[in-house]
């Protein structure tokens, strides 16, 4: 397998870096390697935040990217932030209620309501185990079985249930989902 | 039974120091560095070592300094602003020889500059920080993995030398979370430094000995021993006798001299039939892997020369590697506004030319930008 790049974006506080965590522990499973840096700004939540893994089977030689496969963005103020690593066979998916005006090319942009999902399961916090589903459902990033257990043990148990249902529905999303 | 964990550079700080028996840890958490501190705090206490949170950085520093006197092997961490703040006592530590590390993450500077963006404006500050003629060795980590094993290498170095040793990474090594194999790493058999042994009467505690490395004495063992950052005699008093003085600030530098085999370190890749070389470290090494990588699959001879032992330069070996290869030119692309390629410069002495590639806004060179400066050059 060749060398994937994923970037989670999204505004500070969303659970983008804990959500990158779980995808590259769920990786490390698979028995690939990965390459995670994080960017974010000084503030305790807002501003742009998001976390990139480079997947390669051994040592990636440069560790942070340069071309996107699969770019989420869970909150307007990403929504620009990242079309400069896009390419014909990038993947986007955005938040279709928080992300009102996404970036627009060659590449594949698909709309989801991640934060709404998330809403109705009861907690807006989970809109990035959401997304996590759908990327599993959407890219072959990542299998579904090895993610649900880096969910497992990566969160608190006490939100075992909620991250499981939030995992599905994010799964669900995308059998319906529609281009934006 | 491999160990395979995502495991961030910071930490790999203080697991690799861990690792080579550091138990004493005082630090002033501050970004990009905190993590260091965090995981000390967290790991310490489970072997018996001490964690201790101290008013600043300069007290940090001197708390390092005292336990690795009481005879402990101790590190500190800090970044950009805080690495200016140890260098009074960071300049001590040289002086009287005591073995300690300070990893500095560096961010973008001067002053408190861009806390959480990447930057390796310290390059000259690592070597130089403190004033007058000292030893020290700086080591720069290029990968969470290697985070790991050069800590341990500088405690070791340390205590073999009696020199200080700094571990200069940037923030985006620091912050970079990889996947790491913890048993590829060879466990080392652990390495102390030389005690003070036969008799008191004879015992002077900066003694002439073959390896220029004096043996310290270890608190309770009954040496008599004098400490002071003035310059001193063998016995450890001051002196402003001139023979007595040159001597012994010449024996710290030439301790460092004799001592290379032990320190140096560097590595290359693709060097043989290079055109072009570049000579980088941290991000912009891994940057500079991918960009030779990318301009060998176009036919472009490129290749890269890695200081991991950045102070004191590998000088001899970047000289046989321009040597054997024949490169005309040597590309030096660094995040700053030109450091490091001022001692590339000085160690090829012309028999190379050298171009600068610096960066400085608060973002990563990229592979493309180092393969783009290289076609430039090769034209």
């Amino acid at each position: 397998m060749g060398s994937q790049q994923v970037r989670l974006s999204g505004s500070g506080g969303q659970g983008l870096i804990l959500a990158a965590r779980i995808l590259a522990s769920a990786l490390v499973a698979e028995g690939r390697n990965i390459a995670q840096s994080q960017s974010y700004e000084p503030v305790s939540r807002g501003g742009l935040s998001r976390s990139d893994l480079i997947i390669s089977d051994g040592e990636a030689a440069f560790p942070l990217a340069d071309t996107l496969d699969v770019l989420l963005i869970l909150h307007g103020d990403a929504s620009r932030a990242s079309t400069g690593l896009l390419n014909a066979k990038s993947l986007v998916l955005t938040d279709s209620d928080l992300v009102t005006d996404p970036p627009k090319g060659r590449f594949k942009t698909v709309s989801l309501p991640f934060s709404e999902t998330a809403r109705l399961l009861g907690n807006k916090r989970v809109a990035n185990i959401v997304a996590l589903g759908a990327i599993a459902a959407r890219s072959d990033i990542c299998g579904a079985g090895a993610l649900e257990a880096a969910i497992a043990s990566n969160t608190p148990p006490k939100f075992a249930r909620l991250n499981v249902e939030a995992f599905a529905a994010g799964q669900n999303l995308c059998k319906a989902e529609v281009p934006a | 039974m491999s160990q395979r964990i995502n495991l961030q550079g910071n930490h790999a700080c203080a697991l690799g120091a861990i690792r080579a028996g550091c138990r004493f840890f005082a630090g002033y958490p501050i970004t990009p560095s905190s993590e260091v501190a965090e995981s000390m705090a967290r790991e310490l206490p489970k072997v018996g070592g001490t964690f201790i949170q101290m008013e600043d950085e300069i007290a940090s520093m001197a708390a390092v300094i005292g336990a690795s006197m009481g005879g402990m092997k101790s590190m500190t961490a800090t970044s950009g602003p805080g690495f200016s703040l140890k260098q009074e006592n960071l300049g001590y530590a040289c002086g009287a020889e005591i073995p300690c590390v300070i990893v500095n993450v560096m961010r973008g500077g001067p002053s408190t500059g861009m806390p959480t963006r990447p930057s390796q404006g310290d390059i000259m500050q690592a070597r130089w920080g403190t004033h007058g003629d000292h030893p020290i060795i700086v080591l720069a980590p290029a990968s969470a993995a290697e985070a790991f094993s050069e800590t341990s290498r500088a405690v070791e170095l340390s205590e073999q030398l009696r020199v200080p040793v700094v571990v200069l990474l940037d923030e985006a090594i620091g912050h970079l979370v990889e996947t790491v194999d913890l048993d590829a790493i060879p466990e080392t058999p652990e390495v102390w430094r030389k005690w003070a042994e036969g008799p008191k009467q004879d015992y002077e505690p900066y003694a002439v000995t073959d390896d220029m490395v004096p043996p310290m004495s270890r608190p309770g063992d009954g040496y008599r021993t004098h400490t002071t950052g003035l310059t001193h005699a063998p016995n450890g008093f001051p002196t402003q006798n001139p023979a007595i003085a040159e001597a012994a600030l010449t024996r710290t530098t030439t301790k460092l001299d004799l001592h290379r085999e032990r320190y140096e370190s560097w590595r290359v890749r693709q060097c043989d039939d290079a055109d072009l070389l570049i000579v980088a470290i941290g991000i912009s090494a891994r940057a500079a892997q991918a960009a030779v990588d990318d301009l060998r699959a176009d036919g472009v001879k490129a290749g890269l020369f890695r200081p991991v032992t950045l102070w004191p330069f590998p000088e001899e070996a970047l000289r046989e590697v321009v040597a054997s290869s024949g490169a005309k030119t040597v590309l030096v692309p660094e995040m700053n506004q030109g450091q490091l390629v001022l001692e590339v410069e000085r160690v090829l002495k012309g028999s190379a030319g050298t171009v600068g590639l610096g960066r400085i806004d608060g973002e990563a060179i990229t592979p493309d930008q180092i393969a783009g400066k290289a076609r430039e050059i090769l034209g």
